[in-house]
């Protein structure tokens, strides 16, 4: 049996770094059940459409504490790693029981980092739908955290007693701060505008407004007879680009901030879609269905629901930075609503129906 | 306090649980990409970085003055950390989307600088603490 001497092994250091990354854990997991929420709507739950920036600091807060934790997740793992070691391996049934939940704890918290990773990075390495994975995971691993903490609170109970100093579990606690704050700082800049130039390792680039899924890929093709369909009850109105620049124009300052943790914010111009529903007919506030001119596709249609229609900084949007969209941005129209995921902000529109 | 906190996460493991017993009958494919993650995680972690990481802290205590431990190890940690971060942007076996904007840095030119920051401070510290201290 290998012999650990090392101070990072002493429980003190464990219930230390365990702490910080059971706070990074819940951030993560709390903000990622939000996004889940606002994606598959619940009739009792409700996301306010401002602030504008709420998603943008919710959705970042769940890409960077993930990415926090996965320093922490490592320090944490080291040190209780001689307890790997234990012999007996098993001493009784509930003992047994106690490090297959670890084992569960462990398996989960990596699935849950490694796929996220790399989902930022949009490296599929793997051919399931990974929302769907990384969700149920999660209850997996916030579960598991749970039963580990209720497990261990007498030992970390005494763990926070005072006792005197000891310079080496502070030295290891201050290295895993320190690379925790390492990772921030190299990939916060997807997220964080001061940042943009210092992170190396941010998947978003310092391009002012980053395109998650351009025209091509989405296939889309703009006929010659383009019109914007709004559909309300029985009634009807169409729009061709040349109408709808010709309605009263609007400009807000927006973000689009994606549900892979980066965002951007710019100046987009367009026509209210509170102005253009009551133009048709159909009062603010009311769900309305988009659908894109991609036709097949997850993200071909969303719903736009009341909270944002009602608020008069949603736009259907024709411009951007003072200038045309261009194909990639969502020409010939798009959506931009304030505190939204970036799937939801739907391009190429083509069709707006009043549903509720 | 204890058992609420038992019982809220017994109630999370058996909600999860079922999503992923939901998730994976859909398919074998996704069951067992999904398993190898899962296990093969704590299973490398175990096997291969964690002897990594002991044996190179280890090995750093043995032929390093004790002026330079804490900034050396302090700088192989970072380092670490991240090359790990830098994976998934450099290594994409099955290629990426070309997305403007998006994973396009150049990522191995900024993970070198990265490291040079990380190295100069380590070196910068280490010159510092041992100046302080006389090596016994």
């Amino acid at each position: 049996m290998p012999r650990f001497a090392s101070a990072a092994h002493h429980e003190r250091v464990a219930a230390r770094v365990g702490s910080w990354l059971g706070i990074a854990f819940g951030l993560c997991f709390l903000t990622g059940l939000l996004s889940h929420l606002i994606q598959h709507p619940q009739p009792w739950f409700a996301w306010p459409s401002g602030p504008a920036w709420l998603y943008r600091v919710t959705q970042g807060t769940h890409v960077l504490s993930g990415i926090v934790a996965i320093p922490l997740l490592l320090a944490k793992l080291w040190s209780v790693y001689p307890k790997l070691f234990e012999r007996p391996a098993v001493r009784s049934a509930l003992h047994g029981l106690e490090r297959l939940s670890i084992l569960v704890l462990i398996g989960a918290a990596f699935f849950e980092l490694f796929t996220g990773l790399f989902n930022i990075a949009q490296n599929y390495l793997w051919g399931f739908y990974f929302p769907t994975a990384h969700y149920a995971v999660a209850w997996i691993a916030i579960g598991s955290v749970l039963v580990h903490v209720a497990v261990k609170l007498p030992i970390i109970k005494r763990a926070y007693e005072p006792a005197a100093p000891n310079p080496d579990r502070r030295r290891f606690l201050r290295t895993t701060a320190l690379t925790a704050g390492v990772a921030f700082v190299a990939t916060a800049g997807a997220t964080i505008p001061l940042l943009r130039r210092v992170s190396v390792l941010a998947h978003r680039s310092t391009a002012d407004l980053p395109v998650n899924r351009t025209a091509a890929a989405a296939g889309i093709e703009v006929p010659d007879g383009w019109r914007l369909e709004v559909v309300a009850g029985d009634r009807t109105s169409t729009f061709t680009l040349d109408e709808l620049a010709a309605l009263p124009q609007a400009t807000e300052e927006l973000p689009i901030a994606c549900v892979e943790g980066w965002s951007a914010s710019a100046q987009w111009g367009g026509v209210r879609v509170a102005e253009l529903l009551r133009r048709c007919g159909a009062e603010p506030g009311a769900d309305v269905r988009v659908t894109s001119l991609e036709k097949a596709g997850l993200y071909s249609r969303s719903v736009l629901p009341g909270t944002h229609t009602r608020d008069e900084r949603t736009l259907l949007a024709l411009r951007v930075a003072g200038e045309q969209l261009s194909p990639d941005h969502g020409y010939p129209c798009r959506v931009i609503a304030p505190s939204r995921p970036g799937v939801l902000q739907t391009k190429w529109v083509t069709r707006i129906e009043v549903i509720a | 306090m204890r058992a609420a906190l038992f019982a809220l996460g017994l109630a999370a493991l058996a909600w999860g649980s079922w999503l992923a017993v939901d998730f994976a009958t859909a398919s074998w494919r996704d069951t067992w990409q999904s398993l190898a993650i899962f296990v093969g995680g704590p299973v490398l972690h175990d096997a291969v970085v964690a002897p990594i990481v002991g044996g190179t802290a280890l090995l750093l205590t043995r032929v390093l003055p004790p002026a330079w431990h804490t900034a050396v190890k302090a700088a192989a940690a970072a380092t670490a950390v991240l090359v790990l971060l830098a994976i998934p942007l450099l290594w994409h076996p099955f290629g990426v989307p070309t997305n403007p904007g998006l994973h396009d840095r150049d990522y191995a030119t900024g993970l070198l600088i990265a490291l040079g920051v990380v190295w100069l401070v380590a070196a910068t510290t280490g010159l510092i603490t041992s100046k302080r201290r006389p090596t016994p």
